[in-house]
């Protein structure tokens, strides 16, 4: 059960963009700030806006 | 002795699958359970997985673990990250699941559950599953490629424009078509249309909070957004009961289109930050946990479907959407089944997250097995309803007549019996002035859904709460493909515009972004007003449109996938993305034909501008009326012409293909392909 929380937890996470914004400030040796977070979400917005939405 | 019983155990599954599917084809007669139809699906789905699916991951595209996937090999934090496979399964799942596979399998089901059912569980195994696989899987040996890159490096430059434009016009049909499931969903409703408001500020709080208060903090905005949300839905209750408050909230279809255009203009050229993304991550997250709590839902209540298997409508004359099964039910259940749009996002995101091939099998496969368990629960919803009740919501006035009784007399003529007490007690239930007339799916899917939760939490004393819940869940993340994709129909316009005057080309250009923004949502606003004002309810039109134009991407998809098998192995294993291509090349261009030239005027476009002109050349029409008709004729052949433009291009794509594989076949031409050259993986088990 306790395995099976951390896995819906790291998914919610992954659909957040919170994994992806811990691998980008461990990736470029950054710490959490709220500019570095506008700046890793306005890249990561502008890739996913350009493409269309499933029906 | 293990595998003896592994075997045994597939001997049972199969079985149990072959029983419960031929329970519900030949059962006649008494409601049958919904549980039959879970059965049914899951044992077909997985037998489908773990032979067929297993089949081609090994001998068709043969999967190696070995080599390194880009993720590996362009690793860069951002796109390219070798993800967890359970992980990338359900980021997919929530990527590809939207509207599609609830509204399409509801407003199949006037053909009876069983037609939908089968196309939904046989669809998903043959078709849908094998093109979301294969192209995730040509994605992913080229770097991650869009499908129009991929399909102008292997198939030439036809292909790639073709499938360029396709996507465009698909747009346009598909966002007036949601916009469209909104607006009849929300008209007159002023508890659903205060909810539904409620959620932009609510976004907009969101965007503020995450960009300035609470950055990175994504989950913990999206469960404050979450409960706020929820709170939306009780404060609509009260303001539905408030003479006061109500009229504030209460529109005609008009109306609500004239808003949601102008709401799709703005949020297309607000930052994204601020509505758009907020909005996107809660509907993600709000999506998931309803599809979930409605499998749940039926597991737990296994509700009787009060549907017949067929209805009387197989013969064409349905009250929701004209025509016969073959073509219609295939391309009305387009996203449960087989989507087009699923190329798209297995040619996006998913490819450069893969962190071993053999991932690709429950990434591309099995998700698209899972959208086809929606799809399937989504006619379970709609099913359980009573028919009367059903064709009463979703049948449009200009069929069964503008009153409560001219309605139920001719519904229950048609042997579906309803009273207008019985609607008007449901109605009263739900917290709703009426339900008539409540075309476009959204509303009889929430009955449907908010019976089945009803019955599990809170009984017929809440109903109204889950109707309006599961209104809200539907329409959340309809104006989020709203917005998205007029957003990203001004990118392509802005980008297609740059060719003309080189400014358009910058993103943030303001004229540009203005410009392309109002071309976009004049384009999709159009349908929407037409479907708004179309006696016939507009979706016996449009929702065609949309299936025709999504199955025509999916026609591209498949070319591709053949053309890419081809060059692989020959002739040999062509049939596995050729066979559902067959089909679905059937299917298309049958009701694209059947659209423009059919002479029944419910069905042909062309023939309903004719009967129309007719009736004007024979002063028929009152004199008020004649501007009115004289739109619906220019609408009608409109249609016909979008229409007839869909037939072309996949009959263009088709030749071309047809040319390109029997020149490779005859030794013609070169079966070169553009995968990446083969790099040993040394990524660890840990890292994954």
């Amino acid at each position: 059960m306790r395995r099976f929380l951390a896995f819906v937890l790291c998914l919610l996470r992954e659909i957040g963009d919170e994994n992806a914004y811990r691998r980008h400030l461990a990736a470029h040796g950054l710490t959490h700030s709220a500019q570095e977070w506008q700046v890793f979400f306005d890249a990561k917005a502008r890739a996913r806006y350009q493409r269309a939405k499933c029906c | 002795m293990q595998r003896l019983l592994g075997r045994f155990a597939w001997v049972l599954v199969s079985a149990l699958g072959a029983l419960c599917l031929g329970g519900i084809a030949i059962h006649r007669g008494e409601p049958i359970n919904s549980i039959w139809l879970v059965l049914a699906g899951a044992c077909t789905f997985l037998v489908g997985y773990r032979f067929y699916a297993g089949f081609i991951a090994a001998k068709v595209l043969c999967l190696d673990d070995r080599r390194a996937t880009p993720a590996e090999r362009l690793r860069d934090g951002h796109d390219f990250e070798p993800t967890n496979k359970w992980i990338l399964f359900g980021h997919h799942f929530a990527a590809i699941a939207g509207p599609g596979p609830l509204v399409g399998p509801t407003l199949a089901a006037q053909f009876g559950y069983l037609p939908g059912t089968l196309w939904i569980i046989l669809g998903a195994v043959i078709c849908g599953a094998v093109q979301d696989f294969v192209v995730l899987f040509c994605s992913m040996r080229r770097n991650g490629k869009s499908l129009g890159q991929m399909a102008r490096e292997e198939m030439g430059r036809t292909g790639g424009i073709v499938a360029m434009i396709a996507v465009l016009m698909i747009m346009v049909i598909l966002l007036a078509v949601v916009a469209l499931v909104v607006v009849n969903a929300l008209k007159d409703s002023p508890w659903g249309t205060f909810t539904i408001a409620a959620t932009m500020p609510i976004a907009v709080l969101m965007g503020l909070m995450l960009r300035y208060w609470r950055p990175g903090r994504v989950l913990e905005v999206s469960l404050l957004g979450f409960v706020l949300v929820v709170a939306g839905v009780f404060g609509g209750q009260w303001v539905s009961r408030s003479a006061q408050f109500a009229p504030w909230f209460t529109f005609s279809a008009i109306t609500l289109a004239a808003f949601i255009v102008i709401y799709g203009f703005v949020a297309s050229a607000l930052p994204v930050w601020l509505l758009l993304a907020p909005r996107d991550y809660l509907s993600t997250f709000v999506k998931l946990g309803v599809v979930m709590l409605l499998a749940l839902g039926i597991i737990a209540v296994r509700p009787q479907l009060q549907m017949a298997p067929l209805t009387r409508f197989i013969d064409g004359t349905g009250p929701i959407f004209a025509g016969k099964i073959f073509p219609f039910c295939f391309i009305t259940i387009a996203c449960g089944a087989i989507s087009g749009f699923h190329a798209l996002i297995s040619s996006g995101t998913s490819p450069k997250m893969i962190a071993r091939e053999g991932h690709a099998l429950p990434v591309g496969y099995g998700s698209m097995l899972l959208e086809g368990f929606v799809a399937l629960m989504a006619m379970i919803a709609a099913c359980v309803l009573e028919p009367g009740v059903f064709f009463a919501v979703n049948a449009p006035a200009g069929i069964v007549g503008a009153t409560p009784q001219a309605a139920v007399a001719s519904i229950t003529s048609w042997g579906f019996p309803v009273t207008a007490d019985q609607m008007a007690t449901l109605a009263r239930h739900v917290g709703e002035q009426t339900l008539f007339a409540r075309t476009g799916g959204a509303p009889s899917l929430a009955l449907g859904m908010a019976h089945i939760f009803a019955r599990g939490v809170g009984g017929d004393a809440i109903l109204g709460f889950w109707y309006h819940f599961a209104i809200m869940f539907e329409a959340l993340f309809i104006l989020t493909i709203l917005d998205a994709g007029t957003r990203v129909g001004r990118f392509m316009l802005q980008d297609l515009l740059g060719h003309v005057y080189a400014p358009f080309h910058r993103i943030s250009w303001m004229p540009g972004v203005v410009i392309a923004s109002a071309a976009m949502v004049i384009a999709w606003g159009y349908f929407l007003f037409q479907g708004v004002q179309d006696p016939l309810g507009g979706i016996n039109s449009l929702w065609p449109l949309f299936g025709i134009a999504n199955q025509l991407l999916a026609t591209i998809a498949l070319c591709l996938c053949t053309t890419i098998l081809i060059k692989m192995h020959g002739a040999r294993y062509m049939w596995v993305t050729s066979m559902p291509l067959a089909w679905l090349v059937s299917a298309t261009f049958a009701a694209s034909w059947q659209k423009i030239f059919s002479a029944v005027p419910r069905i042909g476009f062309l023939a309903q501008a004719s009967q129309l002109q007719s009736k004007l050349d024979a002063g028929l029409v009152v004199a008020s009326k004649i501007g009115e008709t004289q739109t619906l004729i220019f609408n009608a052949s409109l249609d016909a012409v979008v229409c007839g433009l869909f037939l072309l291009m996949t009959a263009l794509v088709l030749a071309d293909s047809i040319r390109l594989w029997t020149g490779i076949l005859a030794g013609v031409r070169r079966a070169q392909t553009h995968e990446t050259p083969f790099v040993p993986s040394r990524l660890n088990a840990e890292e994954i």
